[in-house]
């Protein structure tokens, strides 16, 4: 054997292992997003459950209409911006408004930093506040009674 | 979740990681090997003219020889080793395929070195490289709170800027601007390049500040003829960070940077707001501005003129284009010549003639160097790689859990791809040659360093997402 078939030899074993290279971080890939697919997909099966509703009573200066039921998942935040779970489009809702979570039973209401204000019964939840099934819940001029 | 943490490192060892290094390791022994039989090769081809030179054993270079290429696979599994320990769900491919991208860059380094009149190069370059995965290592470990980066987004802001403008100061005094290190950092042995460091903290800022201001930027209440932008009290700290590092990046005449920044400006602003309005708005703009550089500065109408040059027409060249050929395209040139020369498959590693004819090729033409020796098909399978980062970075991206993070992965990882894009397009005659880097490939330690650190924040922003799957499910 001379030396320059050696050298070809070493060449096209090279462009030969970088190629397999690739195939293997292709097949890692794919074998990851079937992974997330199914994952997603029973996540999708278990989607978060409603543990209660908003019912709007007063719609104040809005044009949503009373009656109107909004759907609580566990955690649940309420404002104007696009990434809520509840998004309202009113000029006196904020970007992020109001955050609501459920935990051993009760509801937490907490303003977001809006400028109008969330209240639990009149009292200014600028701190978290417990709420109960019936007890009226205000962000920014809109009223809902919280429901089972 | 206890018995979870206790059940053995062998289930948490990130295997994945460790099988897909291997072949990357087969390749930098293999091409170690060769490096010592080409260059036999080459002085026996020259020393006699007869045909053929027989193999023997006898020419296989002694294992001490690979001791270069051991020590960076020994550096490489004992990240492998580390990320299982502590960091055992972040993301397994990255840190195969920059490992192989920059031991390529090592190897190339190494074989350039002797031609370019610096035998220490790939020396040099390997403890880059071993700096930089320590500095990986470092960034994993050290970014505890990812709202660290978020809060001090005008600190990095301002640091990023200083640190160029103190380079600029440097330049102005000490070099002329015609020379090509002038954007360099002088700091006792080390030369330093703080524009690298720059880009990092720009994505920093634009990732925090778009996050912050995303719904006001998504609305667009500023109307101006056809356009909707965003009012310019939110726009504002936005684009003045855009001009500063434009404006200083113009001083230095580093067109390949301030290229790159307005990339990165664009690509966020179209990922933070969705609107592709403002990408074309933003493009339109450019191509206006370019339009006015280009007629008022004779340094840009210099660097376009290559892109004129008809290589293939060399026989009907007037002396002018001659004259031009020999001195300001002489880079691109022959450039474009070595990758003629190197074909489909390559001259082989250590059989091309780059060093000695392209100027500057270990770290400007570094993508010729590798065209010559690997061929057309190495030159694929390496955009393949880079296309593979670049995707990992983006799926990274989209599973991150806040905005912040987000913005910050996906700027990142178009960091790696507009300059990859920008560079190979230079040295292709496609776009005009600026000199910015090759992410991993091209020698310089400032640049292996930053893409290091960007390495570290991606494995760390896809650590913190597992973690908080992991907390939910």
């Amino acid at each position: 054997m001379t030396l320059d078939v050696f050298l070809l030899i070493l060449r096209l074993l090279f462009i030969v292992l970088l190629y397999l290279f690739l195939m293997q971080v292709v097949i890692a890939i794919t074998r990851d997003l079937r992974k997330t697919a199914a994952a997603s997909a029973s996540l999708d099966n278990k989607a978060p459950p409603v543990v209660g509703h908003l019912i709007v009573v007063d719609s104040g200066p809005s044009n949503i209409l009373p009656g109107t039921r909004f759907d609580l998942s566990p955690q649940t935040t309420i404002g104007r911006g696009p990434t809520n779970t509840i998004q309202l489009v009113d000029n006196f809702i904020s970007g992020e408004h109001t955050r609501l979570w459920f935990r051993n039973g009760l509801w937490y209401v907490q303003d977001a930093g809006s400028t109008n204000g969330t209240y639990v019964n009149n009292q200014p939840a600028r701190e978290a506040l417990a709420a109960r099934f019936g007890d009226i819940i205000q962000v920014g001029f809109i009223r809902f009674k919280l429901a089972q | 979740m206890k018995a979870k943490m206790n059940s053995g490192i062998f289930q948490r060892y990130r295997w994945k990681e460790l099988g897909l290094l291997i072949i990357p390791f087969m390749i930098l022994v293999l091409e170690m090997v060769q490096l010592p039989i080409a260059h036999y090769f080459q002085t026996q081809i020259t020393s006699n003219s007869q045909q053929s030179i027989p193999f023997s054993t006898a020419i296989l270079p002694p294992l001490r020889d690979l001791i270069p290429v051991f020590g960076l696979i020994v550096a490489l599994i004992l990240v492998n080793l580390l990320l299982s320990l502590f960091f055992p769900k972040a993301d397994q491919l990255l840190l195969p395929l920059v490992g192989l991208m920059s031991g390529i860059g090592v190897l190339m380094a190494l074989r350039l070195g002797p031609d370019v009149g610096d035998p220490l190069l790939g020396i040099r370059q390997l403890v880059w490289v071993l700096l930089g995965l320590i500095v990986c290592m470092a960034t994993v470990f050290g970014l505890r709170n990812m709202n660290w980066l978020k809060r001090y987004k005008y600190t990095w802001a301002l640091l990023g800027i200083i640190l160029v403008a103190l380079t600029i100061v440097n330049a102005l005094r000490v070099k002329n601007l015609n020379s090509p290190t002038h954007d360099q950092l002088n700091f006792g042995p080390l030369n330093l390049q703080p524009s690298e460091l720059l880009k990092i903290f720009i994505v920093v800022f634009f990732a925090a500040y778009l996050s912050e201001n995303r719904d006001i930027l998504s609305e667009g209440n500023l109307r101006i003829g056809p356009l909707r932008l965003p009012p310019l009290r939110t726009l504002g700290p936005i684009l003045l960070m855009l001009g500063i590092s434009l404006l200083l990046f113009l001083v230095i005449r580093e067109l390949g940077l301030a290229l790159l920044i307005y990339g990165i400006f664009l690509s966020m602003m179209y990922l933070g707001s969705g609107k592709l309005s403002y990408v074309i708005g933003g493009l339109l703009l450019f191509a206006a501005l370019g339009f006015v550089g280009f007629k008022l500065f004779g340094y840009v109408q210099a660097r376009f003129a290559v892109l004129t040059v008809d290589v293939v027409n060399w026989q009907n060249w007037s002396l002018a284009t001659q004259d031009f050929a020999r001195n300001g395209a002489l880079q691109v040139v022959q450039g474009l010549i070595a990758l003629a020369n190197g074909g489909v498959l390559g001259a082989g590693f250590g059989l091309g003639h780059t060093g000695a004819f392209v100027p500057v090729a270990q770290s400007d033409m570094v993508f010729t160097a590798l065209g010559e020796e690997f061929g057309l098909a190495g030159l694929f399978a390496i955009i393949g790689i880079y296309l593979v980062i670049i995707y990992r970075g983006f799926r990274i991206a989209i599973e991150a859990s806040d905005e912040f993070n987000q913005l910050l992965a996906a700027g990142l990882t178009s960091i790696f791809a507009i300059q990859t894009f920008i560079i190979v397009a230079g040295n292709m005659k496609v776009l005009p040659l600026t000199g910015i880097p090759l992410p991993f490939l091209s020698y310089g330690g400032s640049s292996i360093i930053a893409n290091f650190i960007i390495v570290g924040i991606l494995l760390r922003i896809s650590y913190n997402t597992a973690m908080e799957r992991e907390g939910l499910a």
